[in-house]
């Protein structure tokens, strides 16, 4: 028994030892959390040039997969989803035309998808590599970000947000007249802002 | 010709100030029955930028030529009015300076309304002048539309009025706005 109860407290000691110094360290084997969003608390929004002014719009419906391990950048991916026909710019007779077969063409193309399975550490936070496709467009794209977790009543949450930029033509969002840059401008300023939640 | 006003003749900047918002407001009501009749797209929204540019154009000149009005002598009505040509002719001036200022404005509010910012040419961009209302927006187009063509319908009599001035009444009233003709009664004091 005198043998057994330091033996025991040792294997204790162990145990509370290696559960602390798993997290930071083990992150290898680990699964990465994977994240889902939260859309009440998320946004994904637009600016554009519209006959010479900025105006801004926003997508309503939006799905975001993101498994992410600062430690484990290899393992981590993003994935977004955007269902165009959600677009809001504010005006219905604007949305209406941005759905039609020139602009958007939600009919034909309803999704809008950002697949990054390269996340790379950057100066101010992340970037993540991977393929944009646009009403059928798909193109390579490098979206910065950055990203911190809490814990919000018990949960593990992330923040993300960040800011990139959209060439609407290389995509061919704009046809026929829409071509035109000069009333509305090829480049659109995308921005967003996500709550994510940890499963 | 003087760049200033006379006692006797508009002067050049006066001059050039009512012709170019002459041109300008024909510009606007041609602007604006071409895109009348087009469907939402590229086109339109060519024309209507073309459009508010313009306007904003007309109200910074209506500015200027008012500012010039109140700093320049003013060339007096003819001594050989009536009393109800006089005051109809007053009528029609205060009219035309204040539907000047009140149909830009009326449609910058109007796209403000709207929530479509305005931009002049592209160069900048106009504050908007109230939050976006969409009710406020359906009273604004009609009121902007009406308010033109109460422009259009008063500019109208002052151009038959100043037809009359100078081919049933001969005198300079027309003559003393127009460039390169000199007064036919040269120093008569008015």
């Amino acid at each position: 028994m005198r043998i057994l109860i330091p033996g025991a407290l040792v294997a204790a000691l162990l145990v509370l030892q290696t559960v602390p110094a798993q997290t930071p360290g083990a992150a290898a084997t680990a699964a990465t959390p994977h994240y889902a969003l939260d859309p009440a608390k998320s946004s994904l929004e637009f600016t554009f040039m519209q006959a010479g002014a900025a105006n801004k719009g926003h997508f309503a419906r939006f799905q975001v997969a993101f498994d992410f391990s600062a430690e484990n950048l290899a393992a981590s991916r993003l994935d977004v989803t955007v269902e165009m026909s959600s677009v809001d710019t504010g005006d219905q007779e604007r949305d209406d035309t941005v759905k039609g077969a020139d602009l958007f063409a939600v009919a034909k193309f309803p999704q809008a998808h950002f697949a990054a399975s390269q996340i790379n550490r950057t100066a101010s936070g992340y970037e993540a590599v991977g393929k944009l496709t646009i009403r059928g467009v798909t193109r390579d794209a490098r979206v910065p970000f950055s990203f911190r977790t809490a814990t919000e009543n018990g949960a593990a949450v992330g923040y993300m947000s960040g800011k990139t930029s959209v060439r609407r033509l290389d995509y061919g969002v704009g046809q026929g007249d829409w071509k035109a840059t000069d009333q509305v401008g090829n480049d659109v300023a995308v921005s967003f802002t996500l709550r994510l939640i940890a499963h | 010709m003087a760049i200033r006003n006379t006692t006797q003749r508009w002067g050049a900047v006066a001059q050039l100030l009512h012709w170019l918002i002459v041109a300008l407001i024909i510009t606007q009501f041609t602007l604006a029955t071409l895109f009348d009749d087009l469907p939402p797209g590229a086109r339109k929204l060519a024309l209507l930028a073309r459009h508010k540019s313009v306007g904003i154009t007309i109200l910074m000149l209506a500015a200027l030529r008012l500012a010039w009005r109140w700093t320049n002598p003013t060339p007096p009505l003819p001594d050989t009015l009536k009393p109800w040509e006089r005051n109809l002719a007053r009528l029609t001036h205060a009219l035309l300076y204040v539907l000047l200022f009140a149909v830009p404005l009326a449609g910058w509010t109007m796209s403000s309304a709207r929530g479509f910012p305005v931009s002049w040419f592209g160069l900048f961009t106009l504050p908007d002048l109230v939050p976006k209302n969409k009710a406020l927006y359906e009273v604004l187009v009609t009121t902007h539309g009406a308010l033109a063509w109460t422009l259009g319908v008063v500019a109208i009599v002052h151009m038959l009025a100043a037809l009359k001035h100078h081919f049933v009444l001969k005198d300079d009233v027309l003559r003393r706005m127009l460039p390169l003709t000199s007064n036919k009664t040269q120093g008569s004091g008015r």
